[in-house]
């Protein structure tokens, strides 16, 4: 009986260990999560391996075990390499979080090689892909991926004289809450909507002008009609605005209704919301060298040069795309996931859908901005 | 001193009111500086205890989510922390019924063992019980005060279970019915999965020892096996009606959340030591023991099958087992509950290995094993110091006074950067959320779409958490959500580009109160989870009743057929000859 027990004991532990050694060499897909898809098959055996390796080492944030796999690493430090990464100065991407990745080799020798590392960021206003190329050389029976520094454009010490526009508002008192004003709103007005059918569903875009001579904070709220008036949905503008429009300013606007389609809908109540708010003309962004490319690959480029002498965090850039009789046809918009330093441009590129783009011929582009503290 | 040493290494057991004195010895004045605030979950349950503090017979909780059913979460422990609010106040009246739990815990592991091994081993596994790591985290880490509370009276259940099944006098019967009813009351997952891993041992026990003394067929056996199953079936659902209604009605269909003890162990050794290290403490040492014994002896081997098939679900993802054996429900439940469990199936054997090394090494066995008992408390209880749930500690009664003044409150509000402290917040506002920590209750789409949990939280779920965020914040208007809370400035770009402006700032500038012009005041959901009066008032009298019933019924006197059993028993199995094998 005792040996009977003994075999089984071992019959046990032999289980369990196996169980581990599988859980371990195949583990499930909630225990690849925490290991940022890594696994004990990781290798140095091939480029696409060690850019792989590199890339979960940056979605886990391991910038040590990332650094110390370069290389050329005696040609930067950590620091600069992960502020290469993340942006040297806060940016969208200094606190964003890696959430996907993808390796594409481009070219490979027996010595050399390049890959693509596509980085797909989860960023707080929404994704964010940057690419970089990664040339990975061989080292004895490893591979070794090489990091190439882009250094952030140094700008001279300079002065940089300020004279722009500034509107603050005298609020009843210190028990007043802001947006409760007994004063007559700004005047601001809907200039064009139209309704829309995409694959992701129905959008309502158009554009909203600030009548007044002060500035506005602004907002849409777009109500969808069936043919018997009831409401079949109602949207916000949220991001897609810039909520913010000095006197005179306008701003492209979309709205999405993903679960509804254009055929339901007789009608659409748009719903303008105005409110004085302080504000001032300062940063002022320029928008340089803009152009429309055509199909394939349709999109809007341009260089956004930050005039003033602060560093604005993150920078919006909403465009409208016009027809040939100045119907508003698109609004497309995009985040720079780099900050902006005073007189270095930055550039961008929205993209349009190739469906569209025969169909614009120009677009007016508008910028938002935000600066960490800058409302304190 | 001499008297004491006598105690542990006499062949006498403990004294059972020795071991409750050392429950109140270890952990009483842990509770009194009132240690599990810091855990994860412990808010939560104050919170829900809160609710039933001023709406007794209505679980519908308008604070969290717009509105959720508290239906959905068994509520006896929290009952009994609101009706002792009333006298401690709430945040001490958690921690007595904690206590409470610790001491029934004490009798439930002595009663357990006691039918698996002598009553010196059982009363040393009860006193291994104060020390347990893995009773120590859930206390004081995790705070899962459903857990830990159901566990007792389960294992105080179990052998009346035996009892009945062996001998079918009915006063066993009742008591077991009511206690399992009872246990029900408190956690559902500790019955249902209990029945599995700690329950089926304790069945196959009866049958293999149906010849021993008293015969029992096994016509008789599956007769009464069969009988109490049904009667407890009815009863929970009669007790936990709500519940099954609420859980049929709307299942938890929504998108997993992630949970660290899902990981793999090994891979990622970080959460090994929280979700294996840390709970067993030890105990690991005895592993080979366990083993052995619970292989060697016929009838300890059910209970090493039920402690084996618990440790490896426990393991999370370390082991294919849980994915196999849960399916779905691998990715909803925890898996730290499961190592609790195991623990507590271990304890018989450790009970026994510590009897043994008592008896052959005296006063040195008892030293060794005091400083490896302690030391597994005490990196437990320290693990809520060293690893605590919240990184940073912040008051948020300014918040809350800020909601409550000058009409605030008539917006729903969210916060961002808070942590667990939401539930805090909860409790002490009028005002309502579209947040919440009890994912399973929520009904809102935003939050059950992406696999995220808290949106106070949402960065830490990477694109699941902040797709979430944004979702809410885009439906601002629907649900009359205005002001937003944020204590960690990650979040300000997008509550600027979204049309949010900052209004004013609290706690010296470290939480910024932002609003949204023109959001509508927040209107009452007319949600189809509301339960009707007549769930409510059930809710309000079963659960609690049950466990009032249960207190009387186990008053009813024993016969001493039980102990005298346990020690006929393990003198017939656990002989010198075996002992001198094992070793």
């Amino acid at each position: 009986m005792v040996s009977q027990g003994r075999i089984f004991a071992l019959l046990l532990a032999a289980v369990t260990i196996v169980l581990v050694v599988v859980g371990t060499v195949w583990p499930s897909p909630s225990a690849v999560a925490y290991v940022g898809g890594e696994s004990l098959r990781s290798s140095t055996s091939t480029p696409e391996a060690v850019v792989e390796n590199l890339g979960n080492d940056i979605r886990d944030q391991a910038w040590e075990k990332a650094y110390s796999s370069f290389a050329n690493k005696a040609e930067f430090t950590e620091p600069e390499f992960v502020h290469d990464l993340k942006g040297y100065s806060p940016g969208l991407l200094t606190y964003a979080t890696l959430n996907s990745f993808e390796v594409l080799p481009i070219h490979a020798s027996a010595k050399e090689a390049d890959v693509l590392l596509k980085l797909h960021w989860s960023t707080i206003v929404g994704a964010s892909v940057t690419t970089r190329r990664v040339h990975v050389v061989r080292n004895g029976d490893r591979w070794e991926p090489e990091w190439q520094i882009v250094k952030d454009p140094s700008v001279p010490p300079q002065i940089i004289p300020v004279n722009y526009l500034r509107w603050d508002v005298i609020y009843r008192g210190s028990e007043d809450d802001w947006g409760a004003q007994d004063v007559e709103s700004p005047h601001v007005r809907i200039v064009d909507v139209h309704p829309v059918e995409r694959a992701e569903g129905m959008m309502v875009l158009g554009e909203l002008i600030n009548e007044d001579v002060v500035p506005a904070y602004v907002s849409v709220t777009a109500t969808l009609l069936s043919k018997h008036q009831s409401v079949i949905a109602t949207e916000g503008s949220f991001d897609k605005i810039s909520h913010l429009l000095l006197p005179k300013q306008v701003t492209p606007f979309l709205i999405r209704f993903p679960d509804v389609q254009l055929s339901d809908v007789e009608s659409i109540r748009m719903t303008p919301l105005s409110a004085l708010i302080a504000a001032s003309a300062d940063p002022v962004i320029e928008i340089e060298n803009e152009q429309l490319h055509p199909s394939p690959d349709s999109s809007l480029t341009g260089q956004l040069a930050n005039q003033s002498g602060q560093i604005v965090n993150v920078a919006h850039v909403l465009a409208t795309f016009y027809d040939s009789a100045g119907q508003v046809v698109w609004v497309a918009d995009k985040y720079l996931d780099h900050a902006l330093l005073p007189q270095a441009p930055v550039p961008f590129e929205i993209h349009i859908p190739e469906d569209l783009s025969k169909k614009i011929s120009s677009q007016r582009t508008v910028v938002a901005t935000y600066s960490f503290g800058g409302y304190q | 001193m001499q008297k004491v040493n006598s105690i542990f290494t006499s062949e006498q057991p403990i004294p059972i009111s020795l071991v409750l004195m050392a429950v109140l010895v270890v952990h009483l004045p842990l509770l009194l500086m009132q240690l599990p605030l810091k855990s994860f979950d412990t808010n939560f349950h104050i919170f829900f205890a809160s609710h039933y503090v001023h709406h007794w017979f209505n679980p519908w909780n308008t604070k969290w989510y717009a509105g959720f059913s508290q239906a959905t979460y068994p509520p006896l422990p929290q009952q009994w922390i609101a009706l002792a609010s009333r006298i401690l106040g709430l945040d001490m009246a958690y921690m007595a019924v904690q206590l409470a739990a610790m001491l029934l815990l004490v009798l439930g592991v002595y009663r357990f063992s006691l039918l698996w091994v002598s009553p010196r081993a059982a009363s040393i596994a009860a006193l291994a019980s104060v020390f347990l790591g893995s009773e120590s985290f859930l206390v004081y880490s995790a705070g899962q005060l459903g857990t830990t509370f159901a566990a007792p009276i389960y294992l105080n259940a179990l052998p009346f279970l035996f009892e009945w099944v062996r001998h079918g006098k009915w006063r066993p019967f009742l008591k077991g019915s009511v206690l399992f009813t009872a246990a029900a009351a408190a956690h559902h997952a500790t019955l249902l999965f209990g029945s599995f891993f700690f329950a089926l041992p304790v069945l196959a026990l009866a049958l293999l020892d149906r010849n021993d003394g008293e015969q029992t067929s096994i016509s008789a056996f599956l007769r009464r096996a069969i009988t109490i199953t049904v009667v407890v079936g009815a009863g929970i659902a009669i007790v936990l009606l709500p519940f099954w209604i609420a859980l049929f009605q709307y299942p938890v269909t929504q998108t997993p959340i992630p949970h660290a003890s899902r990981a793999n162990y090994i891979l990622s050794p970080q959460w090994g030591l929280n979700y294996f290290i840390i709970p067993y403490g030890a105990l690991i040492l005895a592993f080979p023991f366990i083993f052995l014994r619970g292989c060697t002896v016929v009838r300890l081997r059910p209970l090493l099958l039920g402690f084996w098939v618990a440790f490896l679900v426990g393991l999370g993802g370390t082991t294919p087992v849980g994915h196999i054996l849960l399916g779905r429900a691998f990715e909803v439940l925890t898996m730290e509950r499961f190592s609790y469990w195991a623990t507590l199936l271990a304890l018989p054997f450790i009970g026994l290995l510590a009897a043994e090394l008592v008896e052959r090494y005296r006063m040195w066995a008892v030293v060794g094993l005091t400083i490896t008992a302690a030391l597994s408390c005490a990196l437990a209880v320290g693990w809520a110091t060293f690893r605590p749930a919240d990184g940073e500690d912040f008051k948020v009664d300014t918040v809350a006074a800020w909601l409550n003044r000058d009409s605030h409150d008539q917006y729903r509000y969210v916060t961002l950067g808070f942590g667990n402290k939401i539930a805090r917040l909860a409790m002490m506002t009028d005002a309502n959320s579209v947040d919440g920590e009890w994912n399973s209750g929520r009904m809102l789409p935003e939050l059950t779409r992406y696999g995220a949990g808290a949106l106070t939280s949402s960065k830490y779920f990477g694109k699941p958490g902040l797709d979430a965020l944004r979702a809410m914040l885009t439906h601002a208007d629907h649900y009359g959500l205005k002001w937003v809370f944020v204590r960690d400035h990650f979040y300000d770009p997008l509550l600027s580009f979204a049309g949010w402006r900052p209004v004013d700032t609290l706690e010296d500038n470290t939480i910024t109160v932002w609003s949204k012009d023109g959001v509508p005041p927040a209107t009452p959901l007319n949600a189809p989870q509301i339960p009707p009066r007549w769930q409510g008032l059930m809710w309000g009298i079963l659960p609690f009743g049950s466990s009032v019933l249960a207190i009387f019924v186990v008053l009813i006197p024993n016969e001493k057929r039980y102990e005298r059993r346990a020690q006929k028993v393990h003198a017939a199995n656990n002989s010198r000859e075996l002992e001198r094998l094992v070793w």
